[in-house]
């Protein structure tokens, strides 16, 4: 099975166990008989499981269409660095779970200067000293003209 | 009506509005020639500076990044033959060999032209059939409602993708993130699972900044490390006279760009499909009914005003559903959706009749900001040329901290940023999937739609389900739903092999 079929098996299982996982929920509602807050939640869930079904069926059916073991003629090749995306979702999650007990100048300032490392090109001199200006000019300049030019309440964090 | 938009234009020429134009044009022009920058990030990301201004000056800003950054893709199309936005995939196909040919000013001097003529054809438009779409749908009650986002979900979900499965799918779980929170009607609270912060569900426009804005940041990582310098094309401005084109050539052009903005606008009302389609359905038509169809691809410029005219003309047609029904037809318009609740004003014929003045407004703000495009993207196309090499790995962080701002800044809340975050990967999911996310983001919009107006359609009907087919104009709708999901079922079946059919007959 190659990369394309694989991937179609693999959203319809996600819309599959999405669609039971919903409809599980969807059990817990208080009833009130008739059309109530749990007919359209009901309704979708069976559509969800319908679907992944569907999905499934589709992705068997271009299995069987191309033949097993046919794994050479999947277009896609891409290189993918999932490292850096991985990295990535990292930062935002430390940047934002971090950002009301630091504050968003000093914690804007240390994801920016850590988030240019992460993405800086390959094979390219790191220049630290431009990051670490760029990260505080920005997370300054976002600072003061969301807070004092548009009104806007920011988390000052330690600075408050 | 004159009355009324003299009123609009004397409310956008104050020195504010005037101003934030220029500078939505200019800012728009950028994310829309910058590629990976998105008109959807642009919006979002200038919706925060928005909360403290007034109505009209917000939603003159809103417009204008939406014109600026709509057309902006032509700069890349054209000087990197990289479309800078889905809209101007057909540009590149002229516009690339007329760079090539060493025309490329020529090229931007008419990209830039019969954009700026597309838009205005498709604000006239708007300004005509807005008032009386929006004079028939105040006769509209539940039955109707209902039955037209039912109708707008399975169009966005059978057009906007390849496969139907997909796309419907795309648009059930929208409208399952939308059952979060108080159910209409009965009030009951749905998967809420003891948060308070989810009473109210999701904030629209947090699932639109994370679905359009932070999985592309995301999707950005995966090759930013591995990526060259951009390699702008260089043009020389000074030795063109005017647009770089003879009266000849525009006079010429003109029943191609009429047909081609008239394309635009019919595509942009809608859902669903928009300008991404529209440039390239354009472009087809104005080949088959060329005298020299052989000539298109090789840097003539029928190809490049089909594409540009049919891209920008979508504008006032998007803006035509969404607001006289409050439908949005795409990303852009959802955002525009959520830009418009966030200053109190829903989008619906009531809107015409409450804030006619502010309705006018509007569409004087349109026109001024196409005026204004056409001015900056001409003179001001050395900026954005050099804006162009600006690296991605310091840009995309930026516009995350500016997304993280707005999202924090709807409520003070840092569970609206985690919420980001999370329909942020759940966008970049489907990226991956390939799953379009267009039909999730109108089915978290038109799903709440739907179902309180099946509520109170039922309520009126006393529980009968056939209040909905009887109602004449609810039951055409409804039929038409069931059609359009119909022809896309036996469209996707007669493209399957013969082999296939066979084995299952």
């Amino acid at each position: 099975m190659n990369d394309t079929k694989k991937r179609e098996f693999a959203l319809g299982l996600v819309m599959l166990c999405a669609g039971l996982a919903y409809l599980f929920l969807t059990f817990d509602l208080p009833r009130k008989g008739g059309i109530d807050a749990s007919f359209v939640p009901y309704v979708l869930g069976f559509f969800m499981v319908t679907l992944g079904a569907m999905q499934l069926a589709a992705a068997r059916r271009m299995a069987v269409a191309s033949g097993a073991g046919s794994a050479t003629n999947d277009v896609e090749a891409e290189r993918v660095d999932y490292t850096t995306v991985l990295r990535t979702v990292g930062l935002i999650v430390a940047y934002v779970a971090l950002l009301g007990y630091v504050g968003f100048p000093i914690m804007t300032a240390l994801y920016l200067y850590a988030q240019f490392l992460v993405l800086s090109p390959t094979g390219r001199k790191v220049n630290h000293v431009t990051y670490g200006g760029i990260a505080v000019v920005a997370a300054a300049l976002i600072y003061v003209t969301f807070r004092f030019g548009f009104d806007l309440l920011l988390p000052a964090g330690l600075l408050g | 009506m004159l009355d009324l938009l003299q009123q609009g234009f004397a409310a956008v020429f104050t020195l504010q509005i005037i101003g934030f134009v220029t500078v939505g044009v200019a800012v728009g022009i950028i994310f829309g020639a910058v590629p990976g920058l998105t008109a959807v990030m642009a919006v979002a990301l200038c919706l925060p500076l928005t909360y403290g201004m007034s109505a009209a000056a917000g939603i003159s800003l809103l417009v204008a990044l939406y014109i600026g950054a709509t057309s902006g893709g032509l700069i890349s199309a054209i000087l990197l033959k990289i479309p800078g936005t889905p809209a101007s995939i057909a540009t590149t196909f002229d516009g690339g060999p007329m760079m090539e040919k060493g025309e490329g000013a020529k090229a931007l001097g008419v990209g830039i032209v019969f954009s700026f003529l597309g838009t205005i054809v498709s604000i006239a438009a708007l300004i005509f059939i807005a008032p009386s779409l929006a004079k028939a749908a105040l006769s509209f009650g539940p039955h109707e409602y209902f039955s037209i986002a039912i109708f707008s979900l399975t169009l966005i979900a059978t057009l906007s993708s390849g496969s139907m499965i997909k796309g419907l799918f795309s648009g059930v779980a929208g409208f399952v993130f939308a059952t979060v929170g108080i159910a209409p009607v009965d009030a009951i609270r749905r998967f809420t699972f003891g948060q308070t912060d989810l009473n109210n569900g999701f904030e629209i426009l947090t699932v639109l900044v994370g679905v359009f804005a932070i999985s592309e940041i995301i999707g950005v990582a995966e090759k930013v490390r591995h990526e060259g310098d951009i390699v702008t094309g260089s043009v020389n401005l000074r030795a063109i006279k005017g647009f770089g084109f003879s009266l000849r050539e525009f006079f010429g052009q003109m029943p191609n760009a009429m047909r081609s903005s008239v394309i635009g606008i019919g595509i942009g009302i809608l859902p669903g499909i928009g300008a991404a389609t529209s440039n390239l359905i354009s472009y087809v038509v104005a080949k088959k009914r060329s005298r020299h169809p052989e000539k298109f691809g090789t840097g003539i410029i029928d190809g490049l005003v089909a594409s540009e005219a049919a891209n920008n003309a979508g504008i006032g047609g998007a803006m035509i559903p969404l607001l006289t029904l409050g439908i949005p037809g795409d990303g852009v318009t959802a955002i525009m959706l959520g830009g418009f609740l966030v200053h109190g004003i829903q989008p619906g014929p009531m809107l015409f009749v409450t804030q006619g003045p502010l309705v006018y407004t509007i569409f004087a703000a349109l026109v001024v900001a196409t005026v204004m495009m056409l001015v900056l993207e001409f003179y001001g196309l050395r900026i954005f040329i050099r804006l162009l090499a600006v690296p991605k790995h310091i840009l995309l962080p930026i516009i995350l901290v500016l997304c993280v701002v707005g999202a924090f800044g709807l409520s003070s809340r840092v569970f609206d940023v985690w919420t980001i975050l999370l329909f942020g990967l759940i966008g970049y999911g489907f990226v991956k999937l390939k799953v379009p996310a267009a039909p999730f983001i109108l089915g978290f919009i038109l799903g709440p739609m739907a179902e309180t107006n099946l509520r109170r359609g039922l309520m009126l009907s006393d529980g009968d389900f056939l209040g909905f087919l009887t109602n004449p104009i609810s039951g055409v709708f409804l039929v038409l739903a069931i059609v359009s999901v119909l022809w896309h079922v036996i469209q996707a079946w007669r493209g399957r092999p013969a082999k296939a059919r066979n084995a299952s007959a």
